[in-house]
Parts: C-alpha cells; structure tokens; sequence
C-alpha cells in the first residue's frame, strides 16, 4: 500500500524533479564559473577583500533556489490533487487520511532534503576548490537558513493549497511569506547560527500542522 | 390523505398514496444506508431540513431528482465529505463521517464527472489501486478497458470523457465492493457503453450480497437496474418506493376544462402539466378516487384516458418539467 501511495507521489512529481535537478546542476555550474571567472580576472587579495572585509557572499546565486524548489515541488504535488477535487479520490482509499498526508508531505520533503543535501555539498566542493576549508564550512553554515526556506516554502505553499477555504489559504500564505522572510534578513555570514535552532524547531510545527486543511477539506460544511 | 411527498420516506399508510406505495418497500431488512433527519444548508439556503431514507442491503436503489435537488450534496454527506447541519447518516453500519478504512474498501464510490487521477496512464491507475482492495479483481479492469484498443501506457489525461469513464467504472469493479455509490454514471457514456455497463453491473449484482446506490440522469436505463427509487424534490422532500409499484401506482390522465383556472398540485393530484399538446395529470390515485377527488375539488375539470406512460414520462410526471 505503501508503494502505491508512494508511485503516485513520484508519477507527480518526477518531471518536476527532473527540471529541478538540472536546475540545481545548473546553478551550481554557474557558481563554479562565476567564481573560476573571477579568480582569472581578479587578483586573489581582492577577492578576499570583498568576500570576507566588505562581506559580499560570493555564492548568493544560490539564495532563493531552495525556496524555489520547495515551492514548485509542492506545486506540482498537491495541484493534481486540488484539480476538480481529486483529494476526494485520495480521502477515500482505505487508508488513514493523516498516515496518507503524512507519506506525501514525508516523500515531497525527502526530495526537498535531497536537493538540498546537493546543494550544500556542491557549495561546500565548489568552495573548497578555492578558498581554505574555514570558508567552505562558513559558506554551508550562512546557507543553511536558505535551505530551511526550503522546508518553509515547500509546506507553506502545501498548506495553502490543501486548504478549502480561501481565506484561511491566504492566512498560511501569509505565514509562509513571513517566516521566509525571517530567514533572509542576513547581510554577512553565520548571522543565523545562534537561531537558526530555534527557527528549525518552530518550522517542525509545520508536520503536525498539515493534517488540519486536509481535516477541514474531508469534513467541511 | 396524506400529503403526496413527504420528507420521510417509507412510512406505511392506506389507501392508494405515495405512502401506500412506499410501505411495500423492503423495512426491517438491513440497511447498507440509513439517514436519519438530515440537514444541510448553503448559507441561508436550505437544502435538506430533515431527510429521513433507508437502502436496503442487497438491493439497487436509485436517487432521481432534477437538477439541484441535492444528489450530489447527499453523495458528498453520505461519503463524510461534507459535515452535515443535523441528523446523520450512517453507511455499513459506520458514520459517514467517520468511515473506517476497512469500511471504506468495502465502497466503490463513483465521483461526478467520473473523475479520476488523469496524470496516470491506464496501466499505472491499476497498479495504483491494485494493493489496496484485497479482492482486487484485475481481470475484470482489463476485460472492461482493453475494449478501448488502447495501449496500456495511454495517459488517462488524452481519452475522450467516455474513454475516461470507461476506465473509473472498471476500477470500481475491480474492487468488487459491497456497496456501490455511483454519482451519475452515465454522464458522457453513450447508449452503447452504457448498455455494457448495466451488463457488467448485472453481473456483479448476481455475485449476490451487493448493494447499489445510484443517481443517473438517464431515467430509462433505471427500469431494468433498480428495485427502489428515491424521489428527491427541492427542500428535501423525498418519497422512496419499489420501482415497480411505483410504475403501477402513479397514473397520468388527459383532461379537458372549460375556461377557467387549471387544477394544482394537492393531495390527491401530483402534478399537473400544461405544456404539452393535451393537458395532463398525474396522480397516485386510481382513476375513481381521482373522479371523485375533481368532482369535490375541480368542478370544471372533465377526465380524459389515462395515458400509457415510460419511467422517463413518469419520473418528469412526478418531479414536473421546470
């Protein structure tokens, strides 16, 4: 049963997986050569000077990506669903409705998680090729608020789009944009590290959370 | 006399009203479906104050009514998709808005518009729903779909809202449900597909211990299928009764009048139309109760033949044309 649930979420989902893969290959190409680039045309000391004295992020190309992919792959998960209210079909398999939002919610953000686990990886290999260790690590650690817009975006635009009633869509439209919006008040470096703990705990509400609209949704009135 | 309609259904009366008529279906066999003082409402506008009907386990019910009577509404409350303002509804024993999964395998539940997920292709709707039914009868999906020579891997998102239709109602077969709810199924289909359909639906009616509850707006298909029906008017107001009493009790008589105002609707008199050709009453009462009724009532009505009648004419006789 499980398996099935699971090859709907993935017959959904996979050419949306596939455009962002490339997407997230792209980017991260692009950084390569923005930064490869720059050290042909720049001496190395003005590089330095602006990446770490006059704190420019020299891999902010990659700041909205994982809000981005959050949000297209709850788009392209739950859109289906919503369409001439084909959750019905869903509501009615015999399955628990909290276990069967749950293993979407779980599968939608696994691959969320996947991305991003490319992203830092990338980041960090990309970083390391020309700075010292202690930056590449710092790099990963002042992204790490732009990943978790990643978690925020994808339940955000989830919530909003299970929900029946328009105005409470708009409510967890609201509240996905502002907690985004937490996360991207930052200028410089690691200025999330004390935080972004807290932060992460609160956007686990998000979990039980999206068992409401689909509640709402199953018994309206 | 009792008022003709009533929003409960099946209570036994005497004499020859709906009532009479309703007190012949199956009571006290158990129910795949009980409602019991139904209510819902839009806003202010009320669709059902207190609906009240039974489906008999092992039988073929079908709910008629016009457009906007609340088929689909009544549908959507029995599924737990729409929490009602009052009363209940219970399905397999189980409130309909709290079904369990064991119950909800046992329904095969046909949407509206025979929806479907249209990203699928034929193959992989079959692999999706196959795990879940324990007596998932695969054999009967593909004997059903495979006559729409299409290749397997055809996305359900290119057929035709036939070919779409064609593939629901096999998944709904290939459940092998004890309960059927189909929400108008012949939206779409042609008479051809149809007649395959009711074939199909016969069959698995043989199988024994299965319960259909339908709505159609193709009333014609109904009188070789069904064993009750349901009569659905605006408000909620219902009337259930065996089909076949139905169609040996409710009458249609020509009639002719001088110039003054036609009869209404009233106790006796169920309908009255004035569109047509000839004017025409239908009624429940036999043809002496109905002389003697106009004799008191309507004076200046004089009574025509009684005419020969099909279900269709009989279910717009009943229900009115507007």
């Amino acid at each position: 049963m499980l398996r099935a649930i699971l090859l709907k979420e993935w017959l959904k989902l996979r050419w949306a997986l596939l455009g962002l893969a490339l997407l997230h290959v792209g980017m991260l190409a692009y950084l390569f050569l923005s930064l490869r680039h720059q050290f042909q045309v720049e001496h190395s000391e003005m590089i330095w000077y602006w990446a770490f004295e006059l704190r420019r992020l020299p891999y902010d190309q990659l700041m909205f990506l994982p809000a981005l992919t959050g949000a297209v792959i709850a788009v392209a998960q739950f859109t289906p669903e919503m369409i001439g209210g084909r959750f019905r079909l869903s509501l009615h398999l015999p399955v628990r409705g909290d276990v069967l939002v749950w293993t979407w919610v779980v599968f939608g953000a696994g691959l969320g998680l996947v991305l991003s686990v490319l992203d830092a990886a990338g980041l960090y290999g990309i970083m390391r090729l020309f700075f010292p260790r202690e930056a590449a690590v710092s790099a990963v650690l002042t992204a790490l608020p732009w990943l978790l817009g990643g978690w925020v975006a994808y339940f955000g635009t989830t919530l909003a789009l299970l929900e029946p009633a328009a105005p409470r869509r708009l409510v967890y439209l609201a509240l996905g944009l502002a907690f985004l919006g937490l996360l991207y008040l930052h200028r410089g470096y690691q200025e999330y590290d004390r935080i972004l703990p807290a932060l992460a705990a609160a956007s686990l509400l998000f979990i039980p959370a999206v068992i409401l609209p689909a509640h709402r949704y199953r018994h309206r009135s | 006399m009792q008022t003709a309609v009533s929003s409960t259904a099946a209570q036994p009366s005497s004499g020859a009203t709906p009532s009479a008529l309703a007190a012949e279906s199956t009571t006290g066999s158990a129910s795949a479906i009980e409602v019991q003082h139904l209510a819902h409402r839009y806003g202010s506008r009320v669709i059902y104050d207190d609906l009240n009907f039974t489906v008999p386990a092992e039988r073929v019910v079908a709910l008629l009514g016009k457009n906007g009577v609340g088929k689909t509404t009544l549908i959507r409350l029995l599924m737990g998709y729409l929490k009602p303002s009052g009363g209940q509804c219970r399905v397999l024993g189980e409130p309909s808005h709290a079904l369990s999964p064991a119950t909800r395998a046992r329904i095969g539940l046909l949407f509206e518009g025979h929806l479907a997920y249209d990203f699928m292709s034929i193959a992989e709707i079959e692999r999706f729903y196959r795990p879940f039914f324990r007596r998932w009868r695969r054999e009967l999906f593909y004997d059903l779909v495979d006559r729409l020579e299409l290749p397997r891997d055809h996305k359900i998102a290119h057929m035709s809202c036939g070919q779409r239709s064609q593939v629901v109602l096999g998944l709904i077969f290939a459940q092998d449900p004890d309960l059927m709810i189909l929400d108008d199924y012949s939206m779409g289909l042609d008479a051809g597909y149809r007649r395959l359909f009711l074939d199909y639906l016969k069959r698995y009616l043989d199988q024994g211990g299965k319960t259909v509850f339908v709505t159609s707006h193709v009333v014609q298909d109904m009188e070789a299928l069904v064993d009750e029906v349901i009569f659905l008017k605006r408000g909620g107001a219902v009337l259930q009764l065996p089909l076949a009493a139905f169609r040996e009790g409710f009458r249609c008589f020509a009639f002719e009048q001088d110039g003054s105002a036609p009869p209404q609707p009233d106790a006796v008199i169920e309908n009255v139309d004035l569109h047509g050709r000839e004017p025409l009453l239908y009624t429940f009462a036999t043809r002496e109760q109905l002389t003697e009724h106009l004799r008191e009532h309507w004076p200046q009505v004089q009574l025509g033949d009684e005419r020969a009648m099909t279900l269709e004419d009989a279910f717009i006789g009943l229900t009115g044309k507007y």
